[in-house]
């Protein structure tokens, strides 16, 4: 998409900072021994900030430098612990050496470098114990290192990527639209052309004709016509540029929308899980508006005020040097007022903005917190808050509307302070002889050409760099690969249902393991229930097999093959998955029924829904299975949802079924259907199900407790009692906490 | 809720094991403990340095070799409730000291504000120098009571947060915290550069 970037640097943490040569030579580094992290740190041991500390390690030691001496260095094999230990808006290192009995403190460290540390701890710890291999940081910079600057959540830094690298973005964008291109920039032209001939036809009329007074009645007539005629031309000319400058930017940044949404498709859930929920949709939705309103505002707009400047100077300059230049010094100082102007008004604006987000933001809170404000007694309080608020508004609002409404006119005035010279110069040469009123009146109409667009002209930089910001991200995500992608010769497999799990390791950050040296073997048909303490990774065990990510380390086998060989979208949907989260999309029950299979038969969808205890509530709504739901639709309960959820999946026969707290915080009732439901649906399917109520996974052949990051206890519910470790803790624990509820409940009883 | 020395459970419903008695009074005791406010003072405590740069608490029986120290209200007042827990992830209360001026004595008083302002980074602006603003960010360039500084805000929203009338909060992109304690004391251009701020 936006070619041609390969090869650039993505500035991920940085890690590997260059130490100055002097504090290099001070670590006296043996032979081959390589700098593996370096880290600065910018708190001193008094608080203060500080700048030449660094945090180095290598293969063998754990250097702290302080300026030009040496803090602390020991060989990493002496050091039990390396751990960043986060603080309120600081962080700290700590350390506790095998030798002694206590941690110690040894460096401080704004958030600026905290993960940064916390990055380098991790790698250091992981040297220590033989492993190579190196921390990634996927975390990224918030400020660009070179040049200090905001990073609009992108890799790479706007203002330092060079501008040849922009442009070369923008036309990989725009590429397609040679043509349409090559049609703005004649209608650029045009307009420009038809401008500034205009006043030369005026300054002939006004010369020839009505000066000498050679002219008749006739000629004025003929003049007014043809002045007539230009004006319908331009406005002509101008309605089909406007036209199609919209409809370029439109067509554009629906391509580039069309793009990016395929893009994000496509990517790893990894990427997603990343990005801060509703960034994604803002790149997809703001940043496409701000090419697209660049394009239709700017760019063409930009060209011809350009041409038209530049051709306004050289008439100019051919009709009257000196005059040329006087209108012309006058640009930078208006120029700059306008800037001036411009920023001031921003500057209130924003001030006017953040007040009414305020009220905006307190109105919801009141809204939405409704029943606290009435249970409490507090509308009174809450009125004259909110009263404070709006008034605080006025006031600002009153005072930018005046403001406003005076400066602007005077702004006005000053922004055609040039012609006034213009005039005043030229009435003297016209008074002296020197210009013919013709010339006088074509030189003013240059003039205003000239002046003309400034005030939009200063917009300029902003609009452009907000484009540049937009472009940015919107590069950022179109350059990313999708880290799971289809091999050349993909296997299309029909899955059997062994699943085999062979040494696999797995952590969403590379430095913090969730899953090590898994090993499991399933058998097809065999139900295998998951339990664990939250966190402990349960969830990611199914992620690994719904292939979502990548595994790290080992190998997981699909009937015998290597899951990374099979074709994903063919395994994909080959799979079922009910998960805790019963996301229903936005449309008929019918249409969220057959999601996974778009052309089920009515008959397969009703028998899905039947297996899955959703028919009957199905048929009892009164749109059945036309009822509307998702947002702003029908409202269903939470097991009803879960219903649909699994006639979802069913629907498919998949061979492979993955049940991810299915049946979590439904009351019994529905939970009891829900069961009866799963149990049809797992008979002869592979099956894996994670609950927190064990009640749950009673049906399953073999449980798997996860603890630890590695698989604790294995076997039947018999097994694993007659064990009494983990799971035996957890079962008693849940039937305690169900009698201790059920003779309360007793109790209420017998006192009512 | 109804008192009951132990528990017995019937047994897993298709098992139909019968359960050992379920050790209830511990969990309660547990419980119980979580849910008391013990106060520290220096009649049951001994605060001591380690030499790893923290602090250590002995108090009776109980002996912890790190403690971390938290303030209850950092905002409005430093000095009183001041939690002290347990050196790892969970920090777990040990216990709260109900007035640190008045409750414990002057060596552990310093030795625990040494701690409060190792955990708690937040400089004081004493003087800007400039703020420029540009596309949605404000670079701040200040001298606080921890030496010169650069940083870096968003301007949309949050960043920048009215403790009271005249105090500001202000968070930088990284997280760090600054503090100006009372905007009136500020000259006037200081003021004009902080205008779209107030």
């Amino acid at each position: 998409m936006c070619a041609g970037m390969k090869g650039d640097v993505v500035i991920l943490m940085e890690l590997l900072f260059q130490l100055p040569k002097q504090t290099k030579e001070m670590l006296k580094l043996g032979l081959g021994e390589e700098i593996k992290y370096c880290v600065p740190y910018d708190i001193a041991e008094d608080g203060s900030f500080q700048e030449n500390g660094y945090i180095v390690v290598t293969p063998k030691r754990l250097i702290i430098t302080d300026g030009d001496r040496i803090h602390y260095d020991r060989n990493l094999k002496l050091l039990e612990k390396i751990k960043c230990e986060p603080l309120v808006n600081n962080g700290i290192l700590i350390i506790k050496e095998y030798a002694q009995n206590y941690e110690k403190r040894i460096v401080r460290f704004t958030m600026h470098h905290l993960t940064r540390v916390s990055f380098a701890s991790k790698g250091a710890e992981r040297l220590r114990d033989g492993n190579v291999r190196p921390v990634e940081s996927i975390e990224r910079e918030k400020t660009c290192l070179k040049c200090g600057r905001a990073l609009p959540g992108t890799s790479k830094c706007p203002k330092c990527d060079s501008k040849l690298v922009t442009i070369s973005k923008f036309w990989s964008l725009v590429k397609d639209y040679k043509m349409g291109l090559v049609l703005m920039a004649l209608f650029s032209v045009g307009t420009s052309v038809f401008h500034l001939y205009i006043p030369e036809f005026q300054q002939n009329f006004i010369d020839k004709t009505l000066k000498d007074k050679t002219g008749s009645t006739q000629d004025v007539l003929v003049f007014v016509g043809i002045m007539l005629l230009f004006t319908i031309l331009l406005i002509i000319v101008e309605v089909a540029k406007n036209w199609w400058f919209v409809s370029l930017g439109a067509r554009l940044s629906m391509d580039i929308r069309r793009k990016m949404y395929h893009k994000i498709q496509e990517l790893t859930l990894s990427f997603i899980m990343d990005k801060r929920p509703g960034e994604l949709m803002n790149r997809v939705a703001h940043d496409t508006r701000m090419i697209q309103r660049f394009m239709q505002e700017c760019f063409g707009h930009m060209f011809s005020c350009i041409i038209a400047m530049v051709g306004a100077t050289a008439i100019m300059l051919t009709l009257d040097v000196k005059m040329t230049l006087v209108s012309v010094v006058f640009l930078p100082i208006v120029f700059i007022l306008s800037t001036a102007f411009r920023k001031n008004i921003h500057k209130r604006f924003h001030l006017q903005w953040v007040k009414s987000d305020k009220i905006n933001s307190s109105l919801q809170d009141v809204i939405s917190g409704m029943r606290v404000v009435k249970s409490f007694g507090k509308e009174q309080s809450e009125s004259d808050k909110f009263n404070q608020l709006t008034e605080e508004f006025a006031v600002v609002q009153k005072r930018n509307e005046i403001f406003w409404a005076t400066l602007y006119p005077m702004l006005t005035f000053v922004m055609s302070m040039g012609i006034y010279f213009v005039l005043y110069f030229g009435g003297i040469n016209v008074l002296d002889g020197r210009m013919t009123v013709g010339t006088l009146v074509q030189f003013s109409s240059y003039a205003w050409i000239l002046y003309g667009p400034l005030g939009w002209m200063t917009h300029l930089p902003r609009m452009i760099t907000q484009m540049v910001t937009s472009l940015e991200r919107i590069c950022d995500v179109m350059d990313e690969e999708p880290l799971i992608a289809n091999k050349e010769n993909a296997i299309k497999h029909e899955i059997q249902g062994d699943v085999e799990f062979k040494n696999v390791s797995f952590g969403y950050k590379s430095y913090e393991p969730v899953l090590e040296k898994i090993d499991l073997k399933v058998k097809k048909g065999e139900m295998i229930g998951l339990v664990g303490a939250s966190g402990t990774g349960k969830s990611t065990l199914i992620n690994l097999i719904m292939h979502l990510y990548e595994i790290d380390d080992g190998e997981l086998l699909i009937d015998g093959h290597n899951i990374n060989d099979l074709d994903i979208e063919s395994y994909h949907s080959q799979l079922g998955v009910v998960l805790q989260e019963t996301f229903l999309f936005s449309g008929t029950i019918y249409n969220n029924i057959r999601f996974a299979k778009p052309n089920a038969t009515q008959e397969e969808v009703i028998r899905a829904a039947k297996m899955a205890n959703a028919h009957d509530f199905i048929c009892k709504t009164p749109d059945g299975y036309n009822t509307y739901v998702g947002e702003h639709g029908h409202n269903l309960s939470g097991g009803e949802r879960q219903r649909i959820a699994i006639a979802r999946s069913i629907l498919n026969n998949p061979k492979l079924l993955i049940l991810d707290e299915a049946t979590s915080s439904l009351d019994t009732e529905s939970e009891y259907l829900i069961q009866k439901a799963l149990e049809r649906l797992t008979t002869g399917r592979t099956t894996f199900a994670i609950a927190h109520r064990l009640s749950t996974l009673r049906g399953a052949d073999r449980l798997v407790v996860i603890d630890g990051h590695q698989i604790a206890e294995i076997g039947t519910h018999n097994e694993l009692m007659e064990r009494q470790g983990i799971y035996y803790n957890l079962v008693t624990a849940q039937l305690e906490m169900q009698s201790l509820k059920h003779e309360e409940e007793e109790e209420a009883i017998t006192v009512a | 809720m109804p008192k009951k020395k132990k528990g017995s459970v019937a047994g897993a419903p298709e098992s139909g094991n019968n359960f050992e008695e379920f050790d209830l009074e511990k969990m309660e005791k547990e419980t119980e403990e979580m849910l008391r406010l013990r106060f520290i003072t220096k009649d049951n405590s001994v605060f001591e340095r380690t030499e790893g740069g923290f602090v250590s608490l002995k108090m009776g029986e109980e002996f912890y070799p790190r403690i971390q120290v938290y303030h209850a209200f950092p905002f409005t007042d430093r000095d009183s409730y001041i939690s002290i827990r347990e050196a790892d992830e969970k920090a777990k209360e040990i216990g709260v000291i109900k007035n640190l001026k008045k409750d414990i004595s002057k060596e552990s008083r310093e030795m625990l504000e040494e701690q409060l302002r190792l955990r708690y980074f937040t400089p004081t602006i004493e003087k800007i120098i400039n703020i420029k603003n540009e596309y949605g960010f404000a670079y701040f360039d200040v001298l606080t009571n921890h030496g010169a500084c650069r940083f870096t805000i968003h301007m949309g929203g949050g960043s920048v947060v009215n403790l009271s009338d005249t105090r500001l909060m202000i968070t930088d992109l990284d997280g760090n915290r600054f503090e100006i304690p009372d905007v009136t004391r500020l000259t006037s251009p200081e003021l004009k550069k902080l205008d779209l701020f107030l």
